[in-house]
Order: structure tokens, then C-alpha cells, then sequence
């Protein structure tokens, strides 16, 4: 989620590239496969994935919209499922994200998480919220119309897309500090959720939003506006993304320009977001801290939705498939056909096992919308919901041992690119 | 006396019941499963010590004999180590939400019976166990009955985890390291496979060292973070690091054993360790002050030259390139 700029793993397929190694005696099979054709598809399921998101998103800042200008139950319920809806593209697309860094560089401005949301508005002084490492865990925008920022005084009586990404979006570097994006609006309609690892989501009252006498939680007015600010530059941000898949678009025309580096991305994205990312960060930690803070989706408890759609995603882009929001798919020639030409034995393994993952997290969230929430499996003494989490691991770690398999099958030569920023690394999944 | 290694080997071969190659299972035998060992006789001393009284002073020297001896087995991040989250158990480092300390303040604010029984403190987030719940405990001594049976059940669910690990090695997981794609051996199908296994891990503890050790505390020029060094109230963020480059590099040797000469990388950790042996700052508080904090960054340079060097050449000899390791994403 967050952008950390710790090494970027690359891999680097020979064969492709047309150094077919020796050893790879069905090399040649796969030449039937046309690696262009693989990446055209490739790129055709993303751009449709970000189409989709935006177009999700664009509703979601109506629905926002909708909630400022008239505060209801009712509103705020639209706003949420608004939210819900636009996750369902956009955590398909997470596929995409290890391995192109022009999304892997662009994705903490709308995915970052965890985030300190005491940055943005009240939270309860006795929660989990306090970072010891983070000064401006606790800072309030909507609370405060100046703040004190690196030393220097910040004006944010008003609240602007440009104030949220330029100046307090990762301010000071610390990446806890989200001021924007998914998660930043997940936590103005819904609020903290202080049920810990108890039933129950954030449970923010829609009159937060309620401007004059009736206005709870303060400062309703500067709410209104850091919701609307967020939704509007969300929507901005996926724009910008949409564009980058476009046929003359700068992600696209990276991989077309050389389609062996392209088959690379696709398989380090499915390897990095199913290991280190999925199964380690983002599922297994929280199980093992017992602790609903490592929650991925803290405020709504939706964090079912993400871990299933970020499985199917990587399983999209393997088989070449993609169903749209609207129900029509988008298909072609795929790694897969790749991979069976080199090795159908681990064309065949690799696909059983993403069909397993799927399944894995499609019980955990069948769990989750039959009334035991993800922040519920991870408490101590679940052993339902840790069968449930640790079910997803094991399916994700297998998966990662096939999309190795499928590295070699294809000629992976070697080797691993670090990327030689050095800023400040956070907890990572080890 | 060029007859000697071949008598050598087919002597060896006739030995052993699992085939003979020189990489692999010299770096099972010769150097995981005997660190294996020491690190669980560690964790017995430090229990040992934390059963018979309640001075915390008494376990320092232990607790510190145990994160020595944990430094030689903590990159070998598979099998048994990701079981349950075992490894990490041990010792969950970094912890950026101090996720440890509230776990910890709220255990000791409870004084809860159940989790100072092995089966109790079994339960325990992770990041309330382990080295790293012990040091809270042994180094800021909170006083009375419950942290000291505290302190004694974390030790022994240490010994426990320590113990597990190892048997776990021993029990079926060395071999399928040692004999991929045997009867019932299928984690790792083939010998490449295996070798892709353990080069990962040579490559991702030099990484952990770089990124977390060093990088963790170096923060950037304009934000350096000195108190996010590991392991400062025990003085060792040095110590570590020094520690850990020579178990990799002994892990190097083994792997490149019988293949062929790595001097390139041979020279890049006796480069590092020459930098960490003249480096006279026990916990990187260096980091602050633009000269002492270059000598730092220098040295993160050099380990992360040990990588260049390493993935090349033990790369090259062993055939593989790395695979996925946990670290990656983020």
C-alpha cells in the first residue's frame, strides 16, 4: 500500500527477450504465443480496471455530494455503498501495481494505508490512535486552520485538493500521514472503529456532517470540505491513471516497447502482491498481532472485499480475463497461453492454485458477510477465523511457488533490480 | 593431493543416506541445523535463569547470549520459521505502531493469570512475545510478582518456539530441502529449487540489514531517526548488524561451496565488516551529525554492494536467480 521505495524486485525473462537459454528445451513452442499480443491484453485489463474505478469513483463523489448538501441516514448509507462499489475495480487493479512503476509511484496517493487518520479529524484520545513515531498523528486538520508543519506555520482554513496532496500527504516523509484517497474518505463517512476486535465498524453519526446547531463532532463545515476535497481528488488521481493505459498512454507504451520486460511485470506484480504483500503484510501480521489497528479496511470492515478482489486481480491478469463493472469482459491472448507453451504442467499447477486463493479468500469473505467481520477473525482465541486467514496464507504462498515455477518455465535469466532510494523504510512484513 | 576429495566424496556418499551435493546441504548441515541447536540452548539458558528468580539484571547476560545466537538462524525466513509466524514471534522487529509497548502495557495493567501458562502465553500477539517482549520486560524491570511469572513464561515460550523450529528442521523440513521432489518432497521440486530457496534468503538478510538495520535509523538527510535503531536499551544495533553479516556470509561460503571462488563477494563483506569493526557507535545515534552519519550511510552502501556482488556471483554459480521473499511489496 504504502510507497516505500524499498527494492522493486524486477525480473528479467531472457527468453523473451530472444537470448532463449539452452536449457529451456520447449522454448521454442512458445513462440506460437506472441508476447505482444500477451501484453496488449495485459495492458487492455488494466486500462478497463482504471476505467472502471473512476467511473466508480465518480459516483462515489456525487453520493459525497449528495451527503454535504443534504445529511441523512439515508445519504450517508449511499456514500458508503458508493465506497464499497468503487473498491470492487479498484482492488483488481492492485495487480498492476508491483512491476509498473508508474503505478507503484502513483498508488500512495489513493491506496496509502495504514494512515494515523488523527491527522485528519477527531479521533478518541483513548484509542489505538497515538503513534509514537509520528508528531502529527494527533494534528486535526479539520479541527485546526493553521498547524504547525516541519517547523513551519501552515494555513488550512481552506481545505483544497492542493493543501491535502501537496502539503499534508505524507508530510514530514512518515507515511502514516494519509491525507488522501481511499482510505482517508473511508474514514470520513465511517469513522473509527473502536470496537476493537469486537462486532462492529466505525460508527460515525451522519449529523458529522450536519452544518449549524446540529453539527456533531465539530467543525462540520471543514469536514463537508475535506470529504468533497478527497472524493474530488480521487477522482483526479484515477483520471491520471486511466490515461497512463490509454494506446499512446506512458504505462502501455513501456511494455510494448520491450514485451519481455513486459512479462516480467506482469509476474513480478502477481508474486509480489500474493507473497510479501497479501499473505504477508496485509493478511498474515494482523492474525499474528491480534490486533485490529493491521485491520486493511479498518474503518468500514471491508477488508474481506479487498483481500478477495486483490486475489481475483492477480488471477485476471494471468488467465487474460477481466469482468467490468457492467458485466462485459474484457479477454485475450494471455500469460497463461504462454506458460502452457512452455509448460503446460505448470501452466495447469499455477492455475489450480490461483482458483484455490480465490476460493481461500471467497470463504473468508462469505465469513465476513455472514456477520463475522476480518477484525474478528484476528482475535486471539478465534480459531474459526484464524483457520479461515490462515487458510487464504497457505493458498497465496502456494501460488507464489508456482508463479516462480512459471518464471523459470519462461527463462528467467536473473536477476533482482533494487531501487536505490533509501528513505525511511517502515514495518514491512518480514 | 587432487585423489583425496574424491575418495572424500564417494566415501561420504556411501555414508550418507541423502544425496551428496556440496551447496545445499552444506549449508543445512554444516550451518543451519547445528545454529538451530545453539539458539534453542540459548533460549534454555535465558529460561533457565528467568525460572529461578526474579532479578531482571540476572537475565541480561542470557537475553543477550540468545539475540546472538538468534542472529545466526533469523534469516532462514522459511519453513518452520513462517509456521504460525514462529519467526516472528521470536522477534518482531520493526514494530513502527510500538504495538509491542501497548500490548505489553495492557498485559501487565491486567495481570491476567492465563498468559503466564505456556498454553497462555502461546496466545500473545506476537509482538508482546519473543526477544523483544522479554527485553521491555528485563530492561525496563517493571517490579512485582506478575511480570517476573511474566518474564519466566515468556522465556519459556521462547524455548518452546526455539525448540519447535529447530525439531521442525529435523523433522522433515532440511529434507525437503536436501532431497527435492523425493516421495512426499514437494515444496521444492527440483534441486534448483532448493538452491532458489536458500540464495533468497542470503540475498534478503543482506536487505533486512540495509533497509531495516541501517535504513530504519538513517532515515533521510533532513529526518534522521535515530530512536528507530533496533535494539537500543540493550546497546546492540551495531552489534547486530556485525552479527548478522558474518552468519550470512558463513551461509555465503557454504553455498558456494564445492561450486566455485566468490571473491568479489568475499571482498564486499570483509569491506562491510572492516567498516562495522571501525564503526564506534554501539546504536547508530550517530545518525544526526552529518560526518558520523555519512560513516553510516557508507557502510549501508557497502552491504548493499555485498548484495550486488552476491546475486551475481553465488547467483551465477548456484544457476538461480532469487525468488519471492517476504519483503517484497512495500
Amino acid at each position: 500500500m504504502k510507497n516505500k521505495g524499498t527494492t522493486m524486485k524486477r525480473i528479467i525473462l531472457a527468453l523473451l527477450a530472444g537470448t532463449a537459454l539452452g536449457a529451456q528445451p520447449l522454448a521454442a513452442q512458445t513462440q506460437s504465443i506472441d508476447p505482444a499480443a500477451v501484453i496488449d491484453t495485459y495492458a487492455d485489463i488494466a486500462q478497463a480496471g482504471y476505467a472502471d474505478s473512476l467511473s466508480t469513483a465518480k459516483a462515489l463523489q456525487a453520493a459525497v455530494a449528495t451527503l454535504i448538501a443534504n445529511p441523512s441516514e439515508d445519504s450517508l448509507e449511499a456514500a458508503k455503498q458508493a465506497w464499497i462499489a468503487a473498491r470492487v475495480p479498484y482492488q483488481q487493479t492492485e495487480a498492476f501495481r508491483f512491476g509498473n512503476a508508474i503505478v507503484d509511484d502513483w498508488e500512495g496517493r489513493v491506496n496509502a494505508w495504514p494512515l494515523d487518520e488523527g491527522l485528519i479529524d477527531y479521533v478518541d484520545p483513548n484509542s489505538a490512535a497515538i503513534n509514537e513515531e509520528n508528531d502529527y498523528a494527533l494534528l486535526n486538520i479539520i479541527a485546526n486552520k493553521t498547524v504547525t508543519i516541519g517547523g513551519q506555520s501552515v494555513d488550512t482554513s481552506e481545505i483544497t485538493p492542493e493543501l491535502l496532496s501537496g502539503t499534508l500527504h505524507e508530510a514530514e516523509g512518515i507515511e502514516a500521514n494519509v491525507a488522501t484517497g481511499y482510505h482517508a474518505i473511508e474514514f470520513l463517512l465511517w469513522g473509527q472503529d473502536l470496537n476493537g476486535t469486537g462486532p462492529g465498524a466505525g460508527a460515525r453519526p451522519y449529523t458529522d456532517y450536519v452544518q449549524g446547531a446540529d453539527c456533531t463532532g465539530g467543525n462540520c463545515d471543514r469536514r463537508a470540505a475535506y470529504l468533497q476535497a478527497a472524493a474530488d481528488l480521487l477522482v483526479r488521481d484515477l483520471e491520471e491513471m486511466v490515461a497512463n493505459w490509454d494506446d499512446d498512454g506512458e504505462a502501455r507504451t513501456v511494455l510494448e516497447a520491450d514485451p519481455a520486460d513486459g512479462v516480467s511485470a506482469i509476474l513480478t506484480g502477481m508474486g509480489s502482491l500474493s507473497y510479501g504483500e497479501l499473505a504477508g503484510e496485509r493478511i498474515k501480521l494482523g492474525l499474528l498481532l491480534h490486533d485490529p489497528e493491521e485491520e486493511h479496511d479498518c474503518f468500514s470492515d471491508m477488508t474481506h472485499l479487498s483481500h478477495y478482489y486483490d486475489g481475483l486481480g492477480i488471477r485476471n491478469v494471468y488467465t487474460g480475463r477481466y469482468t467490468r463493472v457492467d458485466g462485459s469482459t474484457v479477454s485475450g491472448p494471455s500469460l497463461s497461453d504462454l506458460v502452457r507453451a512452455a509448460d503446460p504442467e505448470v501452466d495447469t499447477a499455477l492455475r489450480g492454485d490461483l482458483e484455490s486463493s480465490v476460493a481461500a479468500l471467497g470463504a473468508m469473505k462469505e465469513a465476513a458477510e455472514g456477520g463475522m467481520a476480518y477484525d474478528q477473525m484476528l482475535a486471539m482465541g478465534n480459531d474459526q477465523g484464524k483457520e479461515l486467514i490462515e487458510g487464504a496464507v497457505s493458498a497465496l504462498v502456494t501460488q507464489t511457488r508456482s508463479i516462480e515455477r512459471a518464471v523459470a518455465a519462461l527463462g528467467a535469466q536473473a536477476t533482482v533490480e533494487g531501487s536505490d532510494s533509501l528513505d525511511d523504510p517502515n514495518a514491512v512484513f518480514q | 593431493m587432487r585423489f583425496l576429495p574424491f575418495f572424500l566424496s564417494l566415501t561420504l556418499a556411501g555414508l550418507a543416506a541423502l544425496p551428496l551435493r556440496a551447496d545445499v546441504p552444506e549449508a543445512v548441515n554444516k550451518v543451519i541445523l547445528p545454529d538451530l541447536a545453539a539458539f534453542t540452548q540459548a533460549t534454555e539458558g535465558l529460561a533457565r535463569t528467568a525460572s529461578q528468580g526474579c532479578d531482571a539484571q540476572a537475565l541480561k547476560a542470557p537475553w543477550n547470549a540468545a539475540f546472538d545466537a538468534w542472529l545466526k538462524v533469523q534469516h532462514f525466513r522459511m519453513g518452520p520459521f513462517e509456521e504460525g509466524g514462529r519467526g516472528l514471534a521470536i522477534a518482531f522487529w520493526p514494530d513502527p505502531k510500538a504495538t509491542g509497548a501497548r500490548q505489553m502495557r495492557a498485559l501487565l495493567a491486567a495481570q491476567d493469570p492465563q498468559f503466564v501458562t505456556p498454553e497462555g502465553a502461546a496466545r500473545l500477539s506476537i509482538a508482546a512475545r519473543g526477544l523483544y517482549g522479554l527485553s521491555t520486560l528485563i530492561w525496563q524491570a517493571p517490579q512485582g510478582d506478575y511480570a517476573c511469572k511474566l518474564r519466566a513464561a515468556l522465556a519459556d515460550n521462547l524455548v518452546r518456539m526455539a525448540q519447535a523450529m529447530e525439531d521442525g528442521w529435523r523433522g522433515g523440513f532440511a529434507e525437503q530441502l536436501l532431497d527435492p521432489g523425493a516421495d512426499g518432497h514437494t515444496l521444492y521440486l527440483t534441486q534448483d529449487e532448493a538452491r532458489q530457496a536458500l540464495f533468497t534468503q542470503l540475498i534478503a538478510g543482506l536487505e533486512f540489514n540495509a533497509d531495516q538495520r541501517l535504513g530504519r535509523p538513517l532515515g533521510s538527510f533532513d529526518h534522521p531517526r535515530p530512536n528507530r535503531a533496533e535494539a537500543i536499551a540493550e546497546g546492540r544495533s551495531l552489534r547486530n548488524v556485525t552479527l548478522s553479516l558474518r552468519a550470512l556470509k558463513t551461509l555465503s561460503d557454504a553455498l558456494a561451496q564445492g561450486l566455485g571462488a566468490t571473491p568479489q563477494t568475499d571482498a564486499a563483506f570483509a569491506h562491510a565488516l572492516q567498516l562495522a569493526g571501525d564503526l564506534d557507535d554501539p546504536v547508530f545515534a550517530g545518525v544526526e551529525t552529518p560526518a558520523s552519519r555519512l560513516r553510516i550511510e557508507i557502510l549501508q552502501q557497502a552491504v548493499r554492494d555485498i548484495r550486488a556482488k552476491a546475486t551475481g556471483e553465488i547467483g551465477a554459480l548456484l544457476g538461480v536467480s532469487t525468488g519471492f521473499n517476504s519483503a517484497d511489496g512495500d
